[in-house]
């Protein structure tokens, strides 16, 4: 599905603060499966993912998604790509304060210009699914932890992605809400989709749900396990 | 296109509800903005609508005006001077005028003195204007005490006060008999103020002027046209000062503006990145700060413009009578004939919302091209 071929990738290139994040690397990223990329802080995991969701372009080598050259892509393709295929969960889960937990989870479809009614009743869905459709109106800065986690998730979907790219989802969630957010994965792998998690959490990287485990260390895969 | 008009929709609906989060700042702005809109529109209104006033009441008055200069001043008149006048060929008709200034130590201000051609009054009567009436406390019935030029008092009878429409101009204006008039200022009965000249053919004023002046050397010929300039020039003059002491307080909004906005704090740069990393373009972000932009500056624009059309044409224009009007004493209380016109509105739209839209959309333009995968790194 998503292939990077050669990829580097280097910050502040030929300043003094020059740092090299990604060491010619490639790997094949299957559809369908979950994929964990684990490592120390440092080892360029969410630098991989950046590249793997289309926020960032390597400094060199090609990344394909299915089937197609994505590197030389000028912004708004890539942002096209990025808002059709991709739905993101940070580690922070950057929900946007002092609007509503339903209008946080629209926010990724406003661009597509999807009439309003019709962005509320998938969002109200999807509020469904996960229990929040009673905190739709509430504010996001009210809510708790594993709420707020839930409306991550939730505007994640919100586009319909093929791809799921999580960012250290579980680092500030208690081990019950992490085990929760892994049987949401499980969810959605049967549902077909393809999942990306970044994570330094054994809860993550062993658990039953993950058919891969990617680890990386200063920049390069050390192991780029068994698929 | 549809998709497009939705689009557009969506993202004003975010941006209110952006803009609503940070009322408090935005509340300031948009204050601070309202006021300096309100400041210049109220200098625009009242200039125009002053100038518009004069020269409707000038429509009234005689095409030219022959006045007698002695070393480059003002003199009165011969009466005799008129049938020279009446001999030019296209002259209709020449009459003698009688007006003058008398300072009233009382009121502490200075009367407008006219023998009125309309209204016929007696040797000791008097009409006076709404100022005046305020000022001496005097109304219709009471008598005022004038001195005369050698210093012998005056008893006259005010006969009725001059009605408040016309307020602007006859604030201070006191009418009065040709007899009353040369008893209080010693002025003989073969002088005159100055001589008002009717002519048949419009086109031919200028002429006429300039063979009244070749027949009469001492004299100058001040014709309505040029009246109307000087009302203009100095309208314009005075409007002027008002702009340009305001012209500071537009240079410290638009740096208020761009500090504003080149200020964004890591809050907002931190949303842009969110908003970018879930599938924002940078034009989408654009637009919103386009909107937030729009929102602020059309709602400060059209606020001011309201406050500053009450304040001008239902309120006197109270914060700029002492600069604009120019009166000492006398202030007239009158009402302005609301008039706008387009290209006042434009030119205000021109200085106030284009400076902070362009003081505005540079920061935001840097602030959108923030790169999504920051977000990741927060």
């Amino acid at each position: 599905m998503i292939e990077l071929q050669n990829i580097r990738k280097v910050f502040n290139e030929g300043r003094p603060n020059e740092y090299i994040a990604l060491h010619d690397l490639s790997l094949f990223i299957a559809a369908h499966q979950v994929t964990a990329l684990t490592g120390p802080s440092g080892s360029g995991k969410t630098t991989l993912l950046s590249l793997l969701g289309c926020m960032a372009r390597p400094t060199a080598g090609r990344i394909v998604l299915q089937g197609r050259e994505i590197t030389s892509l000028p912004e708004r393709f890539l942002t096209d790509i990025r808002r059709k295929t991709f739905g993101f969960i940070f580690q922070q889960f950057n929900l946007l304060n002092g609007i509503s937990v339903i209008e946080n989870v629209m926010l990724p479809a406003y661009p597509l210009g999807e009439p309003f009614s019709t962005l509320k009743q998938k969002a109200l869905g999807l509020l469904e699914l996960f229990n929040l459709a009673h905190k739709a109106a509430a504010k996001v800065e009210w809510l708790s932890g594993g709420e707020a986690q839930r409306t991550a998730i939730a505007r994640a979907l919100v586009n319909h992605p093929e791809v799921i790219i999580a960012d250290e989802p579980t680092a500030h969630l208690d081990t019950r809400l992490s085990r929760e957010f892994m049987d949401i994965m499980r969810d959605f792998k049967a549902q077909g989709k393809t999942i990306l998690i970044a994570s330094h959490d054994p809860l993550v990287h062993e658990s039953q749900v993950v058919d891969r485990v990617v680890r990386m260390r200063d920049g390069r895969i050390i192991d780029s396990g068994a698929i | 296109m549809i998709r497009s008009i939705e689009k557009q929709r969506n993202i004003l609906d975010f941006t209110l509800s952006s803009l609503w989060r940070r009322w408090g700042k935005n509340l300031a702005l948009v204050v601070v903005y309202t006021l300096v809109v309100f400041s210049l529109g109220s200098v625009m209104f009242f200039t125009q609508a002053l100038k518009n006033e004069a020269a409707i009441i000038l429509r009234g008055t005689p095409e030219i005006i022959v006045q007698k200069l002695v070393a480059g001043r003002h003199e009165l008149i011969p009466v005799a001077y008129a049938q020279k006048i009446s001999a030019i060929r296209g002259v209709e008709a020449v009459k003698d005028r009688l007006w003058g200034y008398y300072f009233d130590p009382v009121g502490q201000a200075n009367y407008t003195l006219m023998v009125p051609e309309a209204i016929d009054l007696n040797d000791n009567e008097i009409v006076v204007g709404a100022g005046i009436s305020r000022v001496r406390r005097v109304f219709r019935g009471n008598a005022m005490v004038l001195r005369t030029f050698d210093g012998r008092p005056v008893n006259l009878f005010v006969k009725g006060i001059l009605s408040p429409e016309s307020e602007l101009l006859s604030s201070d204006l006191m009418l009065i008999s040709a007899t009353g008039f040369r008893r209080l200022f010693g002025v003989s009965q073969n002088d005159a103020t100055d001589l008002t000249v009717k002519v048949l053919n419009k086109k031919e004023i200028p002429t006429i002027a300039a063979k009244i002046v070749d027949t009469l050397p001492d004299t100058r010929a001040i014709t309505r046209d040029e009246i109307l300039r000087t009302y203009d020039a100095v309208f314009d003059w005075r409007g002027g000062i008002m702009i340009a002491i305001l012209a500071g307080a537009v240079l410290a909004f638009l740096i208020f503006a761009w500090d504003k906005a080149a200020g964004l704090s890591a809050e907002e740069k931190r949303e842009i990145g969110i908003l970018k990393a879930i599938g924002w373009e940078t034009t989408d972000v654009l637009q919103m700060k386009f909107w937030e932009g729009m929102v602020v500056s059309l709602s400060s624009f059209f606020l001011g413009v309201i406050l500053a059309y009450f304040h001008i044409f239902y309120a006197s224009a109270t914060l700029f009578e002492p600069v604009l009007k120019g009166w000492s004493t006398l202030y007239p209380d009158f009402r302005l004939t609301p008039f706008i016109s387009g290209y006042q509105i434009a030119i205000l739209f021109f200085f106030t919302v284009i400076p902070y839209t362009v003081a505005t959309i540079i920061p935001a333009w840097r602030a959108a091209t923030i790169d999504p995968d920051v977000v990741m790194r927060f």
